[in-house]
């Protein structure tokens, strides 16, 4: 009895039903009362809840989360959306000076349950302020969870997560996920923080991909096979928390690792991911680790070099060979 | 004449201060509350240096005692105050337990927040008080309190308290704009001091006229003279009024000045950065002071009963720093912990599990667009 979703429509419907199951839940954001609802991830939702709780914003994202946490004290619990995790960044100082820290200052006494949905562009010249990648910025501050789902699957239970969680989440979209389809049952269930998934078994090399790289990971596991080898790829879908032990106990299965992060190379996911499981089995890896990530460079518009920026199937299976000696 | 802080420190003596339509029980609350917030901030200056017992930021809010008083006598249990670093009379105001901020800025456990924020960040959330360091984040902040307040049709409004140093701040104008569009039960209270840090308003912004500005944004704007505290009392009382009827927001500027450095009992005389006359002008008109002449004139007030207040007052004092002195530091339990909360109970009610079908890695990525 499976029913395939889009991760956008997952994405709709678990905000749809955590309005319908908590009065509490509002959304705010721009144009998220429109018929063409950010990618169709809040269409209908106003004529069904009304325009009180889905609410279009001004153009003050730093407002705008400021105001989202401000109304949880209250009791609510919102939902805010960026068209682009770009945009986002005029709310960093609401993020990092207050909403991260805000339990923590409160001796626990205090909760901001905040859910900060932002969606990661790419594609047809997105350019360099229309597409970066910054997970790992969230996941460093400690007091925010930080999910990054592939699959519509997880986009549903993690969103529910999120929103009925009492800690803030990032909810990190990828966009060329948004058409994807997976299975997802209807009701309203949860996919915790923390729990990384394997997605496909294999004691040759573990592959752990993140976000919108898991499904080029698994083409590049797939492509791999054909050649005998035998990928173990491990979706870790929460940076923050980071299931660190899943990952590790692949790779002491496996003892190769390449990670696939959909972000630059220097001080990211990838780097935290190597430096765990070097602190944990480092001397028991059989070759080096590697990355596949974007370069160390911002987005550019051309199609020329946007082909050259992201790294597909083939990229990450050549790291797999490498690493395979 | 337009009231500034350039004819301000011109103008002598303040002679308008009336009691005229108080009730006397109010006029000595507003003499008490101020005493009480002057000696407290007396004291634990005092005892900051040598004793290096507190060892946080504190920036003191002496000579800036009347909107506290007047805040505190009209704010409900179920309101919300949201304020800046200079944050001991906000917390006052809003009746959070002193002992509890003795506490805190002491590092002890005890303390309002167990230690974690110290003077500049406190906060006491059982009293719906919020501080916090960084310049207009509370003041953003309060719009979502009274977004909520107003969605829930609760009746409850929301006071953000800070200094005109905050309106430098994008921040500050993007809390107007939506503020104002949306009728906000929402109280702005500007102390203007005429200082960021050691900074003149007038270096930084085109002129003082904050109150100007705000207008066309649909926020109501007041200026009162800052240290008449009967006046601040009878402003804020009719604002707080009309918001509690859904006729919101609104702004009060009150100027006022600080009389001790930007932070901590250290001189900063030597940045040179007052007006000459100013402190004098100000010390002068000390809102006690001011407050103090009339209710002796009008026999409310006489020596011995200002004795017994200052007697009462010294012992809550004393009581609050052996409090904070003999409770105990806090110990390291588990850092996770100290920032996130695992526990989800409302998830744990709402929500099932379900198992995970097979994801089709082969299906293409979706076909980008130019949005
Ligand atoms: C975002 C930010 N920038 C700079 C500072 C440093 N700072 C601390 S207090 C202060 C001046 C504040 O002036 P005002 O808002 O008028 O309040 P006052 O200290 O006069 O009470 C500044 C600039 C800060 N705390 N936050
Ligand atoms: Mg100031």
């Amino acid at each position: 009895m499976s029913r395939q979703l889009s991760y956008a429509k997952a994405i709709l419907e678990a905000t749809d039903q955590a309005m319908g199951l908590c009065p509490q839940v509002i959304v705010l954001g721009q144009l998220v009362d429109t018929q063409s609802g950010i990618f169709g991830t809040t269409t209908g939702l106003v004529g069904k809840y009304g325009a009180e709780r889905v609410q279009d914003f001004p153009v003050s994202e730093n407002l705008m989360t400021a105001t989202a946490m401000g109304a949880s004290l209250t009791g609510l619990r919102p939902v805010i959306v960026h068209q682009r995790l770009d945009f986002m960044l005029y709310s960093l100082d609401a993020i990092a000076n207050w909403l991260a820290l805000w339990r923590f200052k409160s001796n626990g006494k205090s909760a901001m349950p905040v859910t900060i949905r932002t969606i990661a562009g790419k594609g047809w010249g997105q350019g360099p302020q229309h597409s970066k990648s910054l997970h790992a910025w969230f996941a460093h501050l400690p007091g925010l969870r930080v999910a990054v789902p592939a699959t519509a699957y997880d986009a549903k239970g993690l969103l529910l997560e999120s929103i009925f969680s009492e800690t803030p989440a990032i909810f990190v979209e990828g966009r060329g996920l948004f058409s994807m389809t997976d299975d997802v049952p209807e009701k309203p269930y949860r996919v915790r923080f923390g729990q990384a998934v394997i997605r496909r078994q294999g004691k040759d090399a573990t592959l752990v991909a993140i976000g919108s790289m898991v499904p080029v990971a698994m083409r590049a596991a797939s492509l791999l096979e054909k050649e005998g080898i035998e990928v173990e790829v491990v979706d870790p879908r929460t940076l923050n928390p980071l299931d660190r032990k899943t990952i590790c106990d692949s790779v002491s299965k496996t003892g190769r690792l390449v990670v696939a992060d959909p972000a630059w190379l220097s001080f990211g996911a990838a780097a935290e991911i190597i430096a765990t499981v070097s602190e944990e089995l480092g001397d028991r890896l059989k070759s080096k680790a590697a990355r596949v990530t974007l370069p160390d460079s911002h987005t550019p518009m051309s199609m020329a070099l946007e082909k050259e920026f992201y790294p597909d199937e083939n990229d990450v299976a050549a790291a797999v060979r490498k690493s395979l000696g | 004449m337009e009231l500034s802080h350039r004819t301000l420190s011109l103008s002598g003596h303040y002679r308008e201060l009336t009691l005229r339509d108080l009730e006397p029980a109010v006029a000595l609350q507003l003499f008490r509350q101020m005493l009480r917030l002057r000696r407290m901030e007396e004291a634990l200056l005092a005892e900051y240096h040598p004793a290096e017992e507190m060892r946080c930021p504190i920036h003191f809010c002496i000579g800036q005692e009347a909107i506290p008083a007047a805040l505190s006598g009209l704010l409900k249990a179920d309101d919300f105050l949201f304020s800046h670093h200079r944050s001991h009379g906000y917390y006052f105001a809003k009746g959070a337990p002193l002992k509890e901020l003795f506490a805190e800025i002491y590092g002890r456990s005890t303390g309002a927040d167990a230690g974690n924020a110290g003077s500049q960040d406190i906060s006491h959330s059982g009293s719906h008080f919020y501080s916090g360091a960084i310049l207009s984040g509370a003041v953003s902040i309060s719009v979502g309190a009274a977004l909520g307040f107003q969605l829930r049709k609760t009746g409850q409004i929301a006071v953000a308290g800070f200094g005109e140093g905050a309106t430098d701040e994008g921040a500050f104008w993007e809390a107007m704009n939506f503020s104002g569009k949306r009728r906000l039960p929402l109280l702005f209270v500007v102390e203007n001091n005429r200082y960021a840090t050691f900074s003149d308003q007038l270096k930084r912004q085109a002129d003082d006229n904050i109150c100007e500005r705000v207008r066309p944004f649909g926020v109501r704007a007041t200026k009162i003279f800052g240290n008449d505290a009967p006046l601040a009392h009878r402003t804020l009382e009719a604002e707080m009024k009309r918001l509690r009827e859904g006729d919101g927001p609104a702004l009060v500027e009150a100027y006022t000045y600080r009389w001790n450095s930007h932070v901590g009992p250290e001189d900063d005389s030597s940045n040179n950065y007052r007006a000459p006359g100013e402190m004098e002008f100000w010390k002068d008109n000390c809102p006690i002071v001011l407050l103090e002449e009339r209710l002796r004139e009008r026999g409310m007030l006489d020596d011995a009963a200002k004795a017994d207040l200052e007697r009462e007052i010294a012992l809550e004092i004393a009581a609050n720093f052996k409090f904070a002195k003999e409770s105990p530091f806090p110990t390291v339990k588990d850092w996770h912990r100290m920032n996130f909360e695992d526990a989800s109970p409302m998830a744990d009610r709402l929500l099932g599990t379900a198992s995970r079908g097979g994801f089709d890695p082969d299906q293409a990525e979706s076909k980008l667009g130019p949005y």
